[in-house]
């Protein structure tokens, strides 16, 4: 009776300790998109886990102390940045009394760095203007250009801490790019231009009319929200106007008085004029988020609601980064009607 | 104290400065250096029906008396009216790499005192950490939170009666040991000078024994199982002991007549548990929260003037108590709390001529609503009745106090 038992335990704990060795580095990644970008790149040299699970507002997390025991066993340690995980990090990393992940240490990477930013305050700021972020909006991981530079950040880290792996590093950015490219323009564009061409264009403003200088038609997301440049889309946090201005759409209203602070009736009744004046057809809301504020606007002016996962795992489609931002953009281009499969 | 507060003041002038200054990241750089800073202010209206303040009754719980040695007498019950809890000035940062630093300042009205200063190891190997410094002791679950981390505008009645209003917190040295388990293991280890006025009171002196320090020590341990994504649990344990002195004025003519030497240990249980609901800006989170704590102590009579006889005898204690709490949002950022205490189930005291004080138990109901306009804001109400078993016989008190909290600056993200 107790050797079968322990035979069972015995081999429990030889995968168990194989399944570590296998790993050439622990992961752990404040949120589900950087362990899904990571993943990708990595493959089955690493080990990856996120402290987030994509369906929670990614400001606040309780500094649990299982968060504590994956940041204890981390070699490298990911983060947004920008103030995003200002609420639990220090107290996460300083609590796992593991100075590999410590910042600025190698096993310390804030992604920040290199992404394009928005909002980011020219004037001195202060709190009354609610949860600004100094260095600018954390959301940035809602622009797909900023999940390849995102990628690319990754890549280079992984490579400097594990040498050996560096060619499936390599190997593993150019699928995810491949992919997220392929998503984003089509494989017509892609196979006729390359990547790097296409998101240079995309950045200069100058894509659509060399798409059309070359009788190339786009697919993928450019394809979807193409028709829609210039529509103007509200939505309830100030999180998806990195989304919006990749595809040229325009951030016309935001349900939250001041980002981090709930709708007021006050404020709503202001959204609503703003959102029949500019013709307001779609509100975007996370899943987190009360229903009501937008459910509000959406009776007396007609726009849709779309509720979209804005992280991996944030909702069932939301299965993979790329996928994630995959279900925002047909749910978005949905609801703006025409375009919309 | 002064120098100290007008460094932070001139730290808080440059940080102004800098801010004002347009030149984002760059002109932020050089300020990196500096430590964060953060102040607290924490303030309430307090309203009770009690004949001489609530304040007055707390000090008079049968089987908590302090021994102030001598001391004028003063207790740190809220008043009627306006109350400034304190104001919190926190200074931290890096120090080296090895090393990080905090300091906090309690400003008051009636001046400043420290409330911490500790030296923290940073790049320990083997999960060890160690502090050193001017600190509170990380046992149990209201010891180590600072005034404005509780969820009630009062501390339970079972810290505050057994190691008085500032806790367990002194100069010591704590070592701790994060074990490399699968599930989160903590223990840690704490020497003191021991100077706590309710249960580690040391006077020196004749005709009590001069004791160097440390004279108290305190270990414990913090248990997490890890029970899903949503759900954090924390069980603690701890365990307590130090040295005791107390010396009285029987007669009370004003001078001192009879001196006990000994010591005390208290051995405490806490549990902490959290749901973490995805709704945004905390509704459906939901906290529950209890602990309890025993103490016993045994103290000799070293010199008795009215009863010479008495010397040699022993006073011992034996006390106890616990709260239970628990914390709901029950919508975008209104939070409801209830909490229920007893102290002194176990009250027993025997005297060194042979007679036993067995007293009565008290206990207390508190209910709080709190509104956060902000993560640096709040609002709370609250309202307590209390049952307190006195000298003077059970004491029935309502009280009910309106907080206002609010943190400016970088002010250090919180424990589980």
């Amino acid at each position: 009776m107790l050797r079968p038992t322990i035979r069972i335990l015995v081999t429990a704990v030889a995968l168990l300790s194989v399944g570590q060795a296998a790993a050439a580095l622990n992961v752990v990644t404040t949120t589900t998109d950087l362990a899904s970008i990571t993943r990708e790149i990595g493959g089955n040299r690493l080990s990856v886990d996120s402290l987030q699970d994509g369906t929670r507002d990614p400001h606040f997390l309780q500094a649990k102390p299982s968060y504590i025991m994956l940041a204890r066993r981390a070699d490298l340690w990911i983060r947004i940045g920008m103030e995003l995980e200002i609420g639990y990090e220090p107290v996460i990393i300083d609590s796992s009394r593991n100075a590999r992940i410590r910042p600025g240490r190698p096993g310390h990477l804030d992604v920040s760095e290199r992404v394009l930013r928005l909002d980011v305050p020219s004037a001195k700021v202060d709190r009354s203007m609610g949860d600004v972020h100094p260095q600018g909006n954390p959301h940035y991981w809602l622009d797909p250009l900023n999940g390849r530079i995102i990628a690319e950040t990754i890549c280079e880290r992984l490579r400097e801490l594990d040498p050996p792996g560096a060619e499936a590093y390599d190997a593993g950015l150019a699928a995810f790019k491949r992919k997220l490219d392929t998503a984003m323009f089509g494989e017509g564009a892609v196979a006729a231009l390359g990547g790097d061409e296409l998101w240079e264009l995309s950045r200069s403003g100058a894509l659509d009319a060399a798409l059309e200088s070359r009788g190339i038609v786009s697919g993928g997301w450019c394809a979807l929200l193409g028709p829609h440049r210039g529509a103007c889309v509200a939505s309830h946090h100030r999180s998806w106007n990195y989304l919006l201005g990749r595809f040229g759409l325009v951030l016309a209203a935001e349900l939250e008085p001041k980002p981090g602070i709930p709708p007021s009736s006050r404020h709503l009744a202001e959204v609503v004029e703003t959102v029949r004046a500019r013709g307001v057809k779609a509100i975007m809301v996370e899943p987190f988020y009360p229903p009501k504020a937008a459910g509000f606007v959406a009776e007396r002016t007609g726009a849709r609601v779309v509720v979209a996962a804005n992280a991996t795992g944030g909702d069932e489609a939301a299965t993979d980064y790329v996928a994630m931002l995959d279900s925002c953009v047909r749910r978005l281009a949905a609801a703006l009607g025409g375009g919309g499969q | 104290m002064r120098r100290f507060l007008r460094l932070g003041c001139l730290a808080l002038g440059a940080l102004a400065v800098a801010r004002s200054s347009p030149a984002q990241e760059i002109g932020r750089s050089w300020q990196d250096f500096n430590p964060d800073i953060s102040i607290i202010i924490d303030g309430f209206f307090h309203y009770d029906d009690s004949d001489e303040g609530l304040g007055h009754v707390l000090s008079e719980v049968a089987g908590f008396g302090h021994v102030h040695a001598g001391e004028e007498h003063h207790h740190h019950g809220p008043e009627a009216g306006f109350n400034l809890n304190h104001l919190e000035l926190a200074l931290s940062g890096e120090i080296d790499p090895a090393f990080k630093g905090r300091a906090i300042v309690g400003v008051t009205p009636e001046g400043a005192e420290l409330e911490e200063a500790v030296i923290e190891t940073t790049s320990l190997p083997g999960g060890v950490g160690m502090k050193f410094g001017k600190f509170f002791s990380d046992f149990g679950r209201i010891n180590p939170q600072h005034s404005h981390e509780w969820d009630f505008t009062d501390a339970p009645l079972v810290n505050l009666l057994m190691f008085g209003a500032h806790g367990v917190n002194d100069i010591g040295a704590q070592v701790s040991w994060l074990v490399p388990t699968r599930s989160y293991l903590l223990l840690g280890a704490e020497a003191f000078q021991g100077d706590n006025e309710a249960t580690f009171p040391y006077i020196g002196g004749e005709p009590l024994p001069e004791l160097g320090g440390p004279r108290m020590g305190v270990g414990w341990v913090k248990w997490a199982p890890d029970i899903g994504e949503r759900h954090g649990l924390q069980l603690g344990a701890s365990y307590g002991f130090g040295a005791r002195q107390e010396a009285h004025d029987g007669d009370a003519d004003g001078t001192l007549d009879h001196w006990l030497d000994g010591g005390a240990r208290f051995w405490g249980l806490d549990l902490v548990y959290k749901l973490d609901r995805p709704a945004a800006y905390g509704r459906g989170d939901l906290l529950f929260q209890c602990e309890f704590i025993r103490r016993d102590m045994d103290v000799e009579v070293v010199r008795h003037d009215p009863n010479p006889a008495l010397v040699g005898k022993h006073k011992v204690d034996a006390q106890d108590g616990y709260y239970m709490q628990l914390v709901y949002g029950f919508a975008p950022r209104w939070r409801v709390g209830l909490r229920w205490e007893e102290v002194g189930l176990t009250n027993r005291t025997d005297l060194p001529d042979g007679s036993v004080e067995d007293n009565d138990p008290s206990r207390r109901l508190s209910l709080m609503c709190d509104f956060s306009n902000s993560e640096f804001s709040r609002l709370r109400f609250g309202v307590t009745r209390g049952e307190y078993a006195t000298d003077a016989g059970v004491q029935d008190v309502w009280s009910v106090a309106v907080q206002l909290q609010v943190s400016l600056g970088t002010h250090g993200a919180h424990k589980f």
